[in-house]
């Protein structure tokens, strides 16, 4: 599904990422887990096509060079980034937002998009599937969300998107028990065989909920240790300076 | 270019030397003394109003004689209202069919003959009201008395399809909002023809006691038209006036305001929305004056430029020092698309009263490249991302409409020009 090989990535000369290897197969679901500046962000942007790296190294998504890719045909392909900062967009209202992506991604795969009435219906059900207030879909994107309800937007687009290969970027962070639980209940609800996640985290409560299949620990820029469900739980006594 | 325009007012003069208090040549005179607005003037400072007269026109007339009109019935059909049809600046029908017809008084100037009383003073700072009192041709007045409620909005179609004997147009238009009396008002331009117009509107509103005016104005004009739109507002106790203006279209367009808060509790709404292209320039200006207590004054611009265009927005708050509590607010947004737009903001307030509460911003810049990425990761191109963002950043403005069906005209219209935009 999705395999890096050997990726550095600087900004202004700074060096972020330096020779990341990660292999992805379909049906996995990898967590990466590290300190504050180890690059785990700029990984999950990487991986979705923000500008301004200097970048080295190979990504190969689904038989294609991701970098070949363009921003929205990476998303037309699958591959979704839950933000760890979803943007307010004032006067853009989240249904037709969601009706619009959901739409261009249809469209790209040659399937009949949605009229208003079918896009409802799925989002209403949707949204009662987690939980989530119907109110914020007639709000304007993420404008006045709490930080729960912005990431729990996000989880809304990915259930409703349905990507091949789902990066959560520190969307745990901040968010109370139940909003966690929301999280990892779009996760769960979503895993298959087809599909791949890459949760990007720093702590293992959410880990708890999701049980990952592998659990690497990312820092200075590379993976400094690989394991599974036991190397979190490690990582929460002992913190990362042992690694 | 002034030549003509001397001729052209001899031969038009003519028609008017036997209808009352005719004075339209002192008008003449004096605008003649001073001109077309050039950017020497404060209030012209952005544009040189010269430069788009003559870029535009080789002549400007009004030729009575030659009256050239049309049959008009392309209606807005999503909701119920009552009509007025303009038709080459010529009042040609109407339809209150929603209204109890004894509660208000509408008559078309030219119809009437009535000849508006206009002395010297009126306006003697800006050419191009004595240019519309020397030259207007027809226009409206609707007054409400008292005690009457619209049931349903008024749209004047204003529409025109002409030759070059018939270019220049000026209107006036006169409503009263008497005590406990409302209406909604939606003004739409329309050049349907392909020779260019200079069209010239004045407006006179009053609103008495607990009275409320909602006017909205639109317009499709050409590329090469000339639009200029003055308001003369005056607003009395605990009365509400709202104003909406979507500006699309023609190579210049200026809407001036000047709205007086003159008793207490009174309150004005101006909103706009601008989306400007192809080197047009459109310009807003407002002058609000808060003259009594409790006065209450709120205005939102959004502005987006693209392909060398350029936007205006002059907007100044008055406070007189008996106007204590006053509450004033202002913000101007813009956002630039290329590299080669231009938006001047010129933001003024001037206070006299020691208790009141004003406040006014002016941002310009680019589209949140954070937010195209964003969108753009949610599988839309860079381009549609763009558009839903100026969609959303236009709609802001859109938003204060109160009027919901007016609303949803506005919002329709505007997602329908960014859906042409290229």
């Amino acid at each position: 599904m999705l395999n890096i090989q050997n990726l550095s990535a600087k900004v202004d000369k700074k060096s972020i990422l330096n020779g990341l290897s990660l292999n992805i197969k379909p049906g996995e679901v990898h967590a990466i887990m590290g300190p504050n500046g180890s690059g785990k962000s700029t990984l999950a942007n990487i991986l979705s096509g923000k500008k301004g790296y200097d970048i080295s190294g190979k990504i190969n998504y689904e038989n294609n060079d991701l970098f070949n890719l363009a921003i929205e045909e990476r998303a037309h392909k699958g591959l979704f980034l839950a933000f760890q900062y979803p943007l307010e967009i004032p006067g853009v209202n989240t249904s037709n937002f969601l009706k619009t992506s959901l739409n261009a991604i249809r469209k790209s795969k040659g399937q009949k998009e949605l009229d208003a009435l079918e896009f409802l219906k799925i989002v209403k059900q949707k949204a009662s599937e987690l939980k989530i207030d119907e109110k914020i879909l007639n709000r304007q994107l993420n404008v006045g969300f709490s930080g729960g309800e912005k990431k729990k937007n996000e989880i809304l687009q990915m259930s409703l998107i349905e990507p091949k290969m789902a990066i959560l970027d520190e969307t745990d962070s901040g968010l109370d028990i139940d909003a966690l639980k929301i999280v990892a209940k779009g996760v769960n609800a979503l895993r298959s065989k087809e599909r791949s996640f890459l949760i990007i985290t720093h702590y293992q409560r959410l880990l708890d909920y999701i049980k990952p299949d592998f659990v690497h620990v990312l820092m200075d820029g590379k993976i400094a240790k690989s394991g599974c469900m036991e190397l979190a739980e490690e990582l929460e006594k002992a913190g990362y300076e042992k690694i | 270019m002034i030549e003509n325009l001397k001729k052209n007012f001899e031969v038009f003069n003519k028609k008017f030397v036997s209808w009352p208090n005719n004075n339209r040549d002192k008008f003449f005179k004096k605008f003649i003394e001073m001109g077309f607005p050039n950017n020497k003037i404060e209030d012209w400072k952005f544009s040189n109003f010269n430069n788009f007269v003559s870029k535009n026109f080789k002549s400007l007339n009004t030729n009575v004689e030659n009256l050239t009109s049309f049959k008009f019935d392309k209606y807005i059909n999503s909701f119920d209202h009552n009509k007025i049809i303009f038709v080459n600046g010529e009042f040609k029908d109407k339809n209150f069919g929603n209204e109890e017809k004894e509660k208000f008084v509408f008559s078309d100037i030219k119809g009437f003959g009535e000849h508006l009383r206009l002395t010297i003073e009126d306006e003697c700072e800006n050419s191009l009201n004595l240019l519309n009192n020397a030259f207007y041709l027809d226009g409206l007045s609707l007054i409400i008395e008292k005690e009457y409620e619209f049931k349903k909005p008024l749209i004047i179609y204003n529409v025109f399809k002409t030759k070059k004997e018939n270019n220049f147009f000026n209107q006036k238009i006169k409503i009263k909002v008497g005590k406990n009396s409302k209406i909604d008002i939606l003004l739409l331009n329309i050049n349907l023809g392909s020779e260019p117009i200079f069209l010239n509107i004045y407006n006179n509103l009053s609103l008495k006691k607990d009275a409320v005016l909602k006017l909205y104005s639109s317009s499709d004009l050409g590329e090469k038209d000339i639009f200029y739109n003055f308001n003369n507002v005056d607003v009395l106790s605990n009365s509400i006036f709202e104003n909406f203006i979507f500006s699309n279209s023609a190579n210049f367009y200026k809407n001036e305001i000047k709205c007086s808060l003159n008793e207490k509790y009174s309150s004005s709404f101006i909103n706009g929305a601008i989306f400007s292209q192809n080197e047009q320039t459109h310009e807003i200006k407002s002058r609000i004056e808060h003259n009594d207590e409790n006065t209450k004054s709120y205005q939102k611009i959004k502005s987006v430029l693209d392909k060398k265009s350029k936007s205006v927005f002059q907007g100044k708050i008055f406070v007189d020092s008996k106007a204590q509590k006053t509450d004033g607010y202002q913000l101007s947004n813009a956002i630039l698309l290329d590299e080669e737009s231009e938006f001047d903001s010129k933001p003024e307030l001037e206070i006299y009263a020691d208790d009141v509460k004003c406040s006014h911003g002016s941002t310009s810049g680019n589209l949140d490249e954070d937010a195209i990425f964003y969108l753009m990761s949610r599988g839309l191109s860079e381009f549609e991302a763009k558009k839903l963002l100026i969609k959303g950043f236009l709609n802001d403005a859109v938003e204060t409409i109160t009027n919901n069906e007016i609303r949803k005209y506005f919002s329709s219209k505007i997602e329908s020009k960014i859906n042409e935009y290229r």
